[in-house]
């Protein structure tokens, strides 16, 4: 670990469970600079970051006008911050930033949420299409999808 | 007491309701407190409030011999940390409590794996809370370290131009 570049992670993961299972994993970016993207301002006291956290709030497909809003607060986002790596657990609004860090060349790592156990989300079936690491955790994923990999359970 | 908690951000009348409806009908004697977050059901037959401060819910939670919520994760992972019997209710997509059947998913799952009980309509409700108070839930083993072990070597081996090394052949 010694001579280890900084990287600029962008943690990205909708508040309620996303959340609670990315922040398992907060071990991972010790020593890189980070900032957080979240869908809740309820959630802003959880996170101690020392980097920015932006409040994109929440949408979903049943509602296509605050979906383009949260795009658009994305947007922005990956613009200004131009991550190296983006960490997500999900769920839309990850999926988004993941794509839109990508354009700027950034790397992806995916964790798709618990919740999903017949079959990968929606979000993660999208992004899989784009991400440099993807894990699930559910065994019977790693054998239903390519590319995917199965280390355990955050949670 | 059981402590009745369906998180903050979305309503259950569903689950409330249910709970206020056995008490009403005398199936069970338990002592019910609930914090009911945006549901708009006001419940007769047991206390509840919409929010409880964090100190409060702690101590709710503390003091609670078992808990009853919705399937979520947070909820969830709050029964299994502290060792608290839990009983969940799935949020169903048929009622547009939710999006997806995720809950009725994990519920399944988390039932098999002897870490909930589960009240999957209404009418099981009542012998499930029953069942709650010699329900032992089994402790859940997790893979955080192994997972942030695969991340962090994913970080780590990023500046270098070995990204797409095979992790599994390096362990």
């Amino acid at each position: 670990m010694d001579n280890k570049k900084r990287l600029k992670i962008c943690l990205a993961a909708s508040g309620g469970g996303h959340l609670t299972e990315l922040m398992k994993l907060s071990d991972c970016w010790k020593g890189h600079d980070t900032f957080f993207v979240t869908t809740v301002p309820l959630v802003k006291d959880d996170l101690q970051a020392t980097g920015n956290i932006y409040v994109v709030g929440e949408c979903n497909r049943q509602h296509p006008i605050l979906v383009l809003k949260v795009f658009l607060k994305c947007v922005k986002i990956a613009f200004k911050e131009r991550p190296d790596v983006v960490i997500s657990t999900g769920a839309a609004a990850g999926c988004m930033i993941c794509f839109l860090a990508k354009i700027f060349g950034a790397r992806i790592i995916w964790i798709d949420s618990i919740t999903n156990i017949a079959r990968i989300s929606l979000s993660g079936r999208m992004v899989k299409q784009i991400a440099d690491l993807f894990l699930v955790q559910w065994p019977e994923l790693a054998v239903k999808y390519k590319g995917v990999e199965y280390i355990g359970a955050v949670i | 007491m059981i402590f009745l908690t369906v998180g903050t951000q979305f309503p259950f009348d569903r689950l409330v309701k249910a709970v206020d409806d056995i008490l009403g009908e005398g199936l069970i004697h338990e002592e019910i407190f609930g914090q009911i977050g945006t549901s708009s059901y006001e419940p007769r037959n047991f206390k509840s409030v919409n929010f409880l401060e964090k100190r409060e819910f702690d101590i709710h939670l503390k003091k609670a011999s078992g808990l009853i919520g919705h399937a979520g994760m947070g909820t969830i992972e709050m029964a299994l940390y502290n060792n608290k019997p839990l009983l969940v209710m799935p949020r169903l997509s048929r009622y547009r409590e939710v999006v997806h059947d995720h809950q009725l998913e994990i519920a399944r799952r988390f039932e098999e794996l002897g870490h909930v009980l589960v009240a999957y309509q209404k009418e099981d409700l009542a012998i499930k809370i029953m069942d709650l108070r010699h329900f032992i839930p089994r402790r859940r083993e997790t893979q955080v370290a192994e997972v942030v072990q695969r991340i962090s070597f994913y970080l780590h081996h990023m500046s270098g131009d070995n990204v797409n090394m095979d992790f599994k052949k390096i362990q």
